[in-house]
């Protein structure tokens, strides 16, 4: 109840809005019949709470407030219509805001890129223009009589008029870009020729009004300003290469020349070659304007595949200029030594000096002259070095068929077989290597090489193989495209000569096929032996090597190693039982895979060994002899106990120490417990 | 919160007009409340609900969870209110409104006297009495519309009744 009254006041707001639950009310109603003080602050807040009410709901908002809400929300948040309101809302999703910013920062660097000029292709035609304009100053040039000034003039004057008057686009910058460059060409020169200095000046001076103001901010700014503009006035000189692969050379050159015709160009030079295989190859090369370049190239490549092409330009505009101010200012001295030449009278040897200088420079003119011309044939005509190849370029013109054999044999006598196939030798059969080796052991061997016609190859060689035991026959056929690479289905195929390699051996030196080892008992091993080699000789075997031995036991043994043809190896195997009782076989087959076996001929080792059982009991004998045989016996019997004992000893010691050890601790520790 | 308004909250945020026309429909009214609450004024309390209403749609994008979008809306208001309190306070024009409102002689001198003693009270106090007397929430939604901690309105309300009537109890004496 404490509580209760401590916190009347929360209890009262609470019971007012409805926020007490059954048992708090029921607490809070005792409360308030117990307390007198309670009871009158909860009246004074009925009543208080009845003023607020009313006072308050009047300022409640009226029925309209949504509406008014919505109207004035509506007026001033005005909905988004279409489009605007699909950015709006994608502007919202973080993938589009990325999107936008980097699509900014692509429009700020194009913005960039057209503030600086650095467009990556200019405008054909006002490449057209300037090559067409200027390539008539120079012979203008030529003509005038004060050619440093009217020159100049000249050519700053009809630049600016031809631009105004041909394209507006160009803005007069470019022909102040001419002027400013030729004026540094001017100052460029060494001060040799004051005339033209002031030939110069005096035509700056009389490029009055706005182009004098523009020069002067020209000469200040040139580097920084480049616009694209200035492309009208230099010479450029633009070369293509083209490589295509056709059908018909012949085909393709005559559309050529047609296209060149068409876009006003020429055909230049033309060359072919035919290659083996009948196909030709071949260059053409094309003269185009050119503003026509682009468009003839495009021509071009409808005519077969395109393989290659390059498109190059270079600017000789600076080289031309310099060239074409020094022939200026060689003009001038052409015409101060003429001068000199006709009113100065002088010594005779001062008159030579100078005409030899007038020859100097008017040799330097007609130089600086032909160099002026071919850059303008350059710059008029556009290079295009057509490559031409037809289809199949490639193809083979013919195949070699290359046989390549190899045989081996075996033999009991080589020397006459390497004299044998010698004999074969004839103008259709040509031994190139033959070597007939023999060692110290007596081993003999032999390595022939011979080619033979394609004709008799089949021939000759069966013929070898006729003449010893074939151990190993490879053929190998190699077909060689000739002229060429890949397949063709015209291209001829020949044989080439077959080249035979032979090689020769002993049969001793053969390894053999099968390898048998087996052990035979008998009581007379030495008779044995005799006919075993008889059986051996029957059955086309050889005895290889042979031993015998006998122990002082009086055990015989005998050792025979046989070498028999797999034909017979059977019957011998079976006639061997005759001899005595067959022990121990073993046998060990080597499978040559790869290579060409004559299984019936092929060689089997077998090893055998005879013997004899000898005699149990000793020699000697007698009771002395058993007794003192019994005694070492005992002897080392005793021996070997203790020999066993300390082993044993040995072992087990460390093992019984380390137990005790460890009781004895284990004692220790519990008496110290107690 | 159930899951029909939580979606209108959503749909409302990412640019739905219907949606968001239907929580002025649905909020205004608490707006209100919280405004005059502070300000005790109803055309300024009408301003600052229709300057929030336009701002929350301007800024809905700035709400990431749903479900805060109300208790967002209360705020938008409330500060909005402070402001308008704050410039009141500078311009001295406080007197000039609080007399437009005196509408009968016999209520005036009570009603005045309880906006007085409204006046005094801490702003968090009386935008939950509005809220009860305007909107008749229970506890429960006031503290949600004003982010309050659960079980704090129950010792706010108390005070500000005792409060209140500390200050009207000549008044009071003298109606019964």
């Amino acid at each position: 109840m404490a509580i209760i009254h401590d916190e009347i006041d929360n209890w009262l707001a609470a019971d007012l809005y409805g926020e007490l639950s059954d048992e708090e009310q029921r607490q809070f109603h005792t409360h308030l019949v117990e307390c007198l003080a309670c009871r009158k602050t909860h009246q004074e807040t009925k009543t208080m709470n009845k003023i607020l009410e009313e006072t308050l709901t009047q300022q409640k908002p009226d029925p309209s407030f949504e509406q008014r809400m919505l109207a004035g929300f509506r007026n001033r948040a005005p909905e988004r219509t279409g489009l605007l309101k699909l950015l709006a809302n994608l502007m919202r999703i973080r993938v589009a805001q990325v999107t936008a910013v980097a699509a900014v920062l692509l429009g700020l660097v194009q913005l960039g890129r057209m503030i600086t000029g650095e467009t990556a292709t200019p405008p054909a035609a006002r490449d057209r223009y300037a090559n067409e304009q200027l390539f008539e100053q120079p012979s203008q040039v030529a003509a005038t009589s004060e050619p440093g000034r009217a020159g100049a003039l000249g050519k700053a004057d009809e630049l600016a008029a031809g631009k105004l008057k041909d394209l507006a686009l160009a803005p007069p910058q470019s022909a102040v870009e001419t002027k400013s460059t030729l004026e540094r060409d001017f100052k460029a020169l060494p001060a040799t020729v004051p005339p033209a200095k002031a030939a110069e000046a005096e035509m700056a001076a009389k490029e009055t009004g706005s182009e004098g103001q523009a020069m002067n901010y020209a000469t200040e700014s040139i580097p920084a300003e480049t616009p694209p503009s200035a492309l009208a006035n230099r010479k450029l000189i633009r070369n293509a290469t083209v490589e295509l692969e056709i059908v018909s050379f012949d085909d393709a050159v005559q559309k050529i020349t047609a296209l060149a015709n068409q876009e006003r160009g020429y055909v230049a030079t033309t060359s072919s070659e035919k290659q083996a295989n009948g196909k030709l190859r071949g260059q053409v090369i094309v003269k185009v304007l050119p503003e026509n370049l682009d468009r003839f190239l495009q021509k071009i490549r409808g005519l077969g595949e395109l393989k290659n092409q390059t498109l190059g330009t270079e600017d000789v505009t600076k080289a031309y200029f310099d060239t074409d101010a020094r022939l200026k200012n060689a003009r001038v001295m052409e015409q101060r030594l003429i001068d000199m030449l006709k009113t100065k009278t002088g010594k005779v040897s001062d008159l030579l000096q100078v005409e030899k200088e007038l020859a100097r420079v008017r040799e330097e003119i007609e130089k600086m002259q032909g160099e002026l011309k071919y850059w303008d044939s350059q710059v008029q005509f556009a290079t295009v070095t057509i490559s031409l190849a037809e289809k199949d370029m490639e193809e083979p013109a013919a195949f070699l068929i290359k046989e390549r054999s190899q045989l081996a044999l075996y033999a009991p006598d080589v020397e006459k077989i390497y004299d044998d196939i010698k004999a074969l030798a004839s103008q259709k059969v040509q031994i190139t290597n033959a070597q007939l080796n023999r060692d110290y052991s007596g081993r003999v061997s032999a390595t022939m090489t011979m080619l033979i016609v394609p004709e008799e190859s089949d021939a000759v060689i069966t013929r070898v193989k006729s003449l010893g035991r074939v151990e190993n026959f490879q053929t190998q056929t190699e077909r060689i495209a000739q002229g060429g690479s890949g397949m063709s289905e015209n291209a001829k195929s020949k044989r080439d000569k077959v080249e035979l390699n032979i090689t020769i051996s002993r049969e001793e030196q053969e390894q053999a096929f099968q390898q048998t080892s087996l052990r035979i008992r008998t009581s007379s091993v030495d008779e044995k032996a005799k006919d075993l080699r008889a059986v051996a000789e029957k059955q086309g075997g050889r005895v290889r090597s042979s031993t015998f031995s006998r122990d002082p036991n009086g055990r015989e043994l005998a050792n025979a190693w046989l070498r028999v043809p797999m034909k017979n190896y059977p019957t011998l195997m079976q006639s061997l039982d005759s001899l005595g009782k067959v022990e121990n076989v073993t046998v060990q087959r080597q499978d040559r895979t790869g290579t060409q076996i004559d299984e019936a001929n092929a060689p089997a080792d077998i090893s055998i060994q005879v013997y004899s059982q000898g005699n149990i009991v000793s020699h000697e004998s007698g009771p002395l002899a058993t007794l003192r045989r019994t005694l070492a016996q005992s002897a080392g019997a005793i021996m070997w106990s203790l020999r066993m004992i300390g082993v044993a000893i040995a072992f087990l010691a460390p093992w019984a120490i380390a137990i005790l050890a460890v009781i004895w601790i284990i004692r220790r520790v519990a008496r110290a417990k107690r | 919160m159930d899951a029909s308004e939580r979606e209108q909250y959503r749909t409302a945020i990412h640019g739905d007009r219907e949606a968001f026309e239907m929580i002025i429909r649905t909020h205004s009214r608490t707006l209100f409340a919280i405004a005059y609450g502070i300000l005790q004024n109803r055309e300024e309390a009408e301003d600052v609900v229709q300057d929030s209403l336009v701002k929350a749609w301007k800024m809905r994008w700035r709400v990431r969870d749903p479900q805060k979008f109300p208790a967002w809306l209360s705020m938008i208001a409330r500060h909005r209110a402070h402001d308008v309190f704050r410039k009141r306070r500078l311009d001295f024009n406080h007197e000039t409104i609080e007399t437009t409102n005196v509408n009968t002689p016999e209520t005036s001198a009570m009603d005045q006297q309880l906006h007085s003693a409204l006046a005094t009270l801490p702003e968090v106090h009386r935008a939950a009495l509005t809220l009860r007397y305007f909107e008749e929430m229970d506890y429960r939604t006031i503290e949600n519309t004003l982010g309050l901690t659960n079980g704090a309105l129950r010792g706010i309300l108390g005070r500000a009744l005792a409060s209140l009537r500390e200050q009207l109890r000549p008044a009071l004496a003298s109606t019964d």
